[in-house]
């Protein structure tokens, strides 16, 4: 395990110095920023076993939150970035509510219309948001200013994101989302109450999608609300699921091939949706158990 | 001897059907009661509102003299009721340890940040659940199985896995309905022998079932429902004698 992270911290370091054009160096941004997104969902989704499809909108918070308390209230960006992050998680204990008494396919619509909703107040409430006028000329964490710099920076906070989370699936923590993924009367049954741990889930994967957010204004320099639209839920339920949801290793899979895959296709024009939308479809047809059951599947063959 | 658990006037409707009605019931400490009657007579419905996955319309219920009217199943749990399934219940995709693992779920002594952070109190805490948890396993031998997915054990195994699992929260009262169902003559025997263990251990035992051998060998009281209502309650010798139970049971040419 210790050699295996290791590994792959290496592969972190290394990356950037293969792949130098600023165009690609963008991309390690946003596949460390989607490889925290996957994480964030998988905890809800793949431990929980929780339909979630609001996730843009703790992404959204996260970035809205921070930007703007730099921008408008002049705050340091790491003590924004924390207030964004207990905003997004706060947020999450509200969505955990409505999973309190929804469950499968109905607790899936009640989640996308949070995302909805969210995405319709970014656009709307224009006197905070500027619409879809959008915001200009927001600067990177200070110190991060350049694409290599701001990488290690979200590529190191999901390395240390995985091992709490890694250690927290592996802890009776884990033992627990899983009993309440497979059977809440039966959870119950042993003194496990779903609706607290579910808020736990929920909040928690919340928190993260938040913290990704933090980093994806400062990215790009302007926030506009199509960023966020609640198809971006979908993106992550794919790289999730291609990858192998309830498993710490799949979603990090996931998240890494529906990054790099589009844009190696991209001479084929605006084909990102096209590509993560077969690939689910794809990955819930032949491999329920995605890039990492078909994984232990080799391995085993050998 | 003490009441450990009592119930007064427990009724519950499922729209118009009324599944229980007015049933009373004291369960003492350290003995074993068998709950028997035809299909449909409103069993699982009682044990339900007694174990909390439903709460009952009207009447008291109270264990070990706390009040568990409105009380959540998994809090009751918490004060050591603890019960199985008729339609079994187990976590398919986990393994069959890992099911018993999460039995445990209330007996952590673990601070939160233990959790995250896995150092020596975390190591003794897996090392105690899972060497508990084997010891469960071997008790309703299982044991050989515990690496492989709950969902490919055969029924009774599943059944049996189900008791060992509720074992490992540490049950006062230990409710179980129909654990004999589906099992063969030789795992209607064993589970038997658990039973009494189980019992012996000083765990109060309230059985739901139809086997009438299992009943008459484990039970020292047998309460009797039909219609949702008490028919007769007694030892097991007065309940065989009984010709309401035996033509509740039979029909009535027979009695």
């Amino acid at each position: 395990m210790k050699l295996r992270m290791g590994a792959a911290v290496l592969v972190v370091a290394l990356l950037p110095l293969v792949l130098q054009t600023p165009y690609w160096r963008g991309i390690l941004v946003l596949c460390a920023m989607n490889v925290l997104l996957a994480l964030s969902l998988n905890l809800v989704l793949g431990y929980a076993g929780q339909l979630n499809l609001g996730q843009s909108a703790f992404f959204a918070i996260g970035a809205y939150v921070s930007a703007l308390l730099v921008k408008n209230a002049g705050w340091n960006f790491w003590l924004a970035a924390a207030a964004a992050v207990a905003a997004a998680g706060a947020l999450g204990l509200v969505l955990a509510a409505f999973a309190a008494r929804l469950r499968g396919h109905y607790l899936a619509i009640a989640s996308l219309g949070f995302a909805v909703i969210t995405y319709q107040v970014l656009v709307n409430w224009e006197s905070v948001t500027e619409g879809v006028r959008g915001i200009y000329g927001i600067l990177p964490p200070p110190g991060f200013g350049s694409q290599l710099a701001l990488f290690y920076l979200v590529a190191g906070i999901a390395v240390v994101v995985y091992a709490v989370l890694d250690n927290l699936v592996r802890s009776p923590v884990g033992d627990t989302l899983r009993a309440i993924r497979e059977d809440e009367v039966s959870a119950a049954s042993l003194g496990i109450g779903a609706a607290k741990w579910k808020a736990f889930a929920f909040g928690v994967g919340a928190a993260i999608a938040g913290l990704a957010g933090c980093f994806y204004p400062g990215f790009v320099g302007t926030l506009v609300p199509d960023a966020f639209n609640f198809v971006e839920s979908f993106s992550m339920l794919a790289m999730v699921v291609v990858g192998g949801m309830g498993t710490m290793a799949g979603p990090v899979a996931g998240a890494i091939l529906l990054t790099f895959l589009p844009e190696l296709l991209r001479g084929v024009g605006e084909v990102r949706l096209i590509v993560y939308g077969l690939a689910l479809t794809l990955a819930v047809l032949f491999l329920p158990g995605g890039i990492v059951q078909a994984w232990t599947a080799l391995r085993r063959a050998r | 001897m003490s009441v450990l658990l009592q119930a007064q006037g427990l009724s519950k409707r499922f729209g118009g059907v009324r599944a229980v009605r007015g049933i009373s019931l004291a369960v003492q400490e350290h003995s074993v009661l068998a709950l028997i009657g035809p299909n449909g007579a409103g069993k699982s419905t009682l044990l339900n509102l007694l174990s909390g996955v439903h709460q009952p319309d009207s009447g008291l219920l109270e264990f070990d003299g706390r009040d568990l009217v409105g009380m959540p199943a998994h809090r009751r749990v918490r004060l050591g009721v603890a019960r199985t399934f008729q339609k079994i219940r187990l976590f398919r995709q986990l393994t069959v340890l890992e099911n018993v693992v999460a039995g445990f779920h209330l007996r952590h002594a673990l601070a939160p940040w233990q959790y995250v952070i896995h150092g020596a109190a975390f190591r003794r805490d897996a090392a105690r659940c899972r060497s508990e948890a084997m010891e469960l396993l071997s008790f309703v031998g299982l044991a050989a199985r515990a690496g492989e997915r709950a969902g490919a054990l055969s029924y009774g195994q599943q059944r049996l896995l189900e008791i060992a699992r509720s074992m490992a929260t540490r049950p006062r009262l230990f409710m179980l309905d129909e654990p004999a169902a589906g099992l063969n003559g030789a795992e209607v025997e064993f589970l038997l022998r658990r039973l009494e263990d189980i019992a012996r251990r000083g765990v109060t035992l309230l059985v739901v079932e139809h086997n009438m051998d299992l009943v008459m060998n484990v039970a020292q009281r047998v309460y009797v429902m039909q219609y949702g209502e008490q028919l007769f309650e007694g030892t097991p010798r007065e309940v065989q004698a009984n010709p309401r139970v035996i033509e509740a049971y039979l029909g009535g040419e027979f009695a």
